[in-house]
């Protein structure tokens, strides 16, 4: 061990008080975070678009349509509008994928894919459907290095607002 | 990130607070059973969820627990006299039973005396012993839940093993630390190789192989189960899952067949808590060598201060930070010993860490839906009523787990057996 200092202004025993607190820098300077919030199945996607009418902090609110050669394809939740998975990938830092039972594990694995080729972090949640959960995990699961299966649909909002998309 | 109101929401456990009315719907720790080894031996002073208790052990070895202050003049009846079925403080003789029912007043004629001493009564809770810990209820007396069945206090005592330490910020984010499975790679990375209660067992191997784990969070009926998965032989994955129950009950996933381990954090106020630490094996007595091993402070125990609860590495003493350590590898931040690498971190953030502040990452997804959880909770017991998660007893009957299972199934059905208490049967661990 390591000889010890007195306590001084430094010091853990005054560094870490309430005090200490006021003076921790207050305007961080991050970067706003770049979210792609993409519904797999239809269900998913009837929340997504409730969800893409609120405000969030940038989140683009997508919908996947259809495999495309080396591609997706994907609409826009609010606007309606279609974008390749290519492109909305651009600059993105972090994808999350919803699904419910009938998510297809293709989508999956095309988003999933496409997120871990450009080192984006990614997510999945499942909705609750207990009958069927554990297929969707199944597909899920080596496409998202995280997945939280839920039992309240009410709690995605909360989930994305905490990822801060 | 969590907004203010929300963070204050569920930081502060305070009389009267929202998440101070749900922590009194539990069975919580209040002291180590070793604190009050005999009867009528010296008193302990206890704060818990921000109010000043005393506890005492009466000439009948019953448990009590109340009001630190004397109803008389507010002195602290921890300098007071336990003897004679009762408490007595020092300054007038008041006493007072393990209710917190006043039973003498000495300097009171005797003809008002029964009839004084039966309209002065302190604040008490029940107390219990149940292995190697003293339980409190500081709740709705008419809504005592049924007693504490978690198997770690219910296995015989020789398999059991508990210890508690005091931590210096709010409980909240030490409970966070402790179902956040993503930084044992980097902050712990050192336990798996040199602890005696880690080291030896075989799925080591993959946690040491692959350091980028992915996770896995589904609900419980008591909370959360946490799935970390890693790359094992082809076509299969080793999985480390912990299991939460709320409020604040956590157990690590087991290694081999060292005994298994977990936490509860107790608020002592909203700047404090106390970790409570167990060691147990559902199935034989713990060697001497292994309780040797958690007195000294191995594993997820630590050393203390002589004569306290206090761990020896604190802030007073910056941890006893070994920057030479750290550079040769022996350990990753420069702290000695896994609950202290915890500890020295959680208390750096201060004493209620500000949550409007921080950048989670998808990996952080456990203590999302854990504050979600504990936050929905609250509000059903505030709004509704409603008994919140953990207090049914089968809610408790949890086990870690840590198994390799078939690259397609799901933890939560490959170990739907493993993760529920299994009397006389070993738990799931490699």
């Amino acid at each position: 061990m390591s000889v010890h200092n007195p306590t001084l202004l430094s010091s853990c025993a005054l560094a870490a008080t309430a005090a200490e607190a006021r003076f921790r820098i207050t305007v961080p300077e991050f970067t706003r975070r770049s979210s792609r919030v993409i519904a797999l199945d239809a269900r998913a996607a009837a929340l997504v678009k409730d969800l893409g009418g609120r405000s969030w902090n940038g989140g683009h609110f997508l919908v996947f349509e259809s495999a495309v050669p080396d591609d997706a394809l994907l609409r826009h939740a609010g606007t309606g509008g279609t974008a390749l998975l290519s492109e909305e990938l651009e600059g993105a830092d972090t994808v999350v994928m919803i699904a419910s039972a009938s998510a297809n594990a293709e989508a999956a694995s095309i988003i999933g894919d496409a997120a871990a080729a450009r080192a984006i972090m990614s997510a999945g949640l499942v909705l609750p459907d207990a009958a069927a959960g554990g297929d969707v995990v199944s597909a899920l699961r080596p496409n998202a290095m995280v997945l939280v299966v839920l039992r309240d649909t009410a709690d995605v909002p909360e989930v994305l607002s905490a990822l801060r998309v | 990130m969590l907004k203010k109101e929300i963070n204050d929401l569920l930081t502060q456990t305070g009389p009267g607070t929202p998440m101070g009315d749900m922590f009194r719907q539990y069975w919580i720790p209040a002291l180590l059973a070793e604190e009050l080894p005999e009867n009528d031996c010296a008193p302990v002073r206890v704060k818990l969820l921000s109010e000043r208790l005393i506890a005492f052990r009466d000439s009948e070895g019953r448990y009590g627990l109340m009001d630190e202050f004397c109803a008389h003049r507010g002195v602290s009846l921890w300098f007071g006299r336990n003897e004679e079925g009762g408490l007595r403080c020092s300054y007038h003789g008041w006493k007072y039973d393990v209710t917190g029912q006043a039973v003498e007043i000495p300097s009171e004629p005797d003809e008002r005396h029964s009839a004084l001493c039966a309209k002065i009564k302190l604040k008490s809770y029940p107390m219990v012993k149940i292995g190697d810990v003293l339980w409190t209820y500081m709740g709705d007396p008419a809504k005592t839940p049924d007693l504490p069945q978690w198997e770690f206090a219910r296995v015989p005592s020789e398999q059991s093993f508990t210890s508690k330490r005091w931590q210096e910020c709010n409980w909240l984010q030490a409970l966070e630390g402790g179902i956040d499975s993503s930084h044992v790679s980097w902050l712990h990375s050192d336990g798996l190789k040199s602890d005696p209660l880690f080291k030896g067992a075989e799925g080591n191997k993959y946690n040491l192989a692959d350091r980028k784990p992915f996770f896995e969070v589904v609900e419980s009926d008591g909370g959360l189960m946490i799935g970390v998965r890693r790359n094992a032989e082809e076509g299969h994955y080793y999985w480390r899952i912990t299991p939460w129950v709320m409020p604040s009950f956590t157990m690590i996933p087991p290694r081999g067949d060292h005994p298994i381990h977990g936490h509860f954090w107790i608020p002592i106020d909203d700047e404090n808590c106390w970790v409570f630490t167990y060691d147990y094996h559902p199935t034989r007595p713990l060697t001497e060598t292994e309780v040797q091993h958690m007195k000294d402070g191995k594993g997820v125990h630590n050393e203390f201060v002589p004569g306290t609860y206090r761990p020896l590495q604190n802030k007073d003493n910056d941890y006893m930070m070994d920057r030479e350590a750290q550079k040769r590898g022996d350990t990753y931040s420069g702290v000695k010993g896994i609950s202290m690498q915890d500890a020295s971190l959680q208390e750096s953030m201060g004493p209620i860490v500000d949550r409007a502040k921080e950048r989670l990452v998808s990996t952080d997804s456990g203590i999302i839906m854990a504050r979600r959880k504990l936050w929905r909770a609250v509000e059903e017991l505030r709004d509704n009523g409603v008994t919140p998660p953990g207090v049914d007893v089968t809610h408790q009957a949890v086990r870690s787990a840590a198994v390799v299972l078939p690259a397609d199934q799901a933890f939560i059905e490959g170990c739907a057996e493993a993760l529920r208490v299994r009397p006389g049967e070993k738990h799931a661990s490699v």
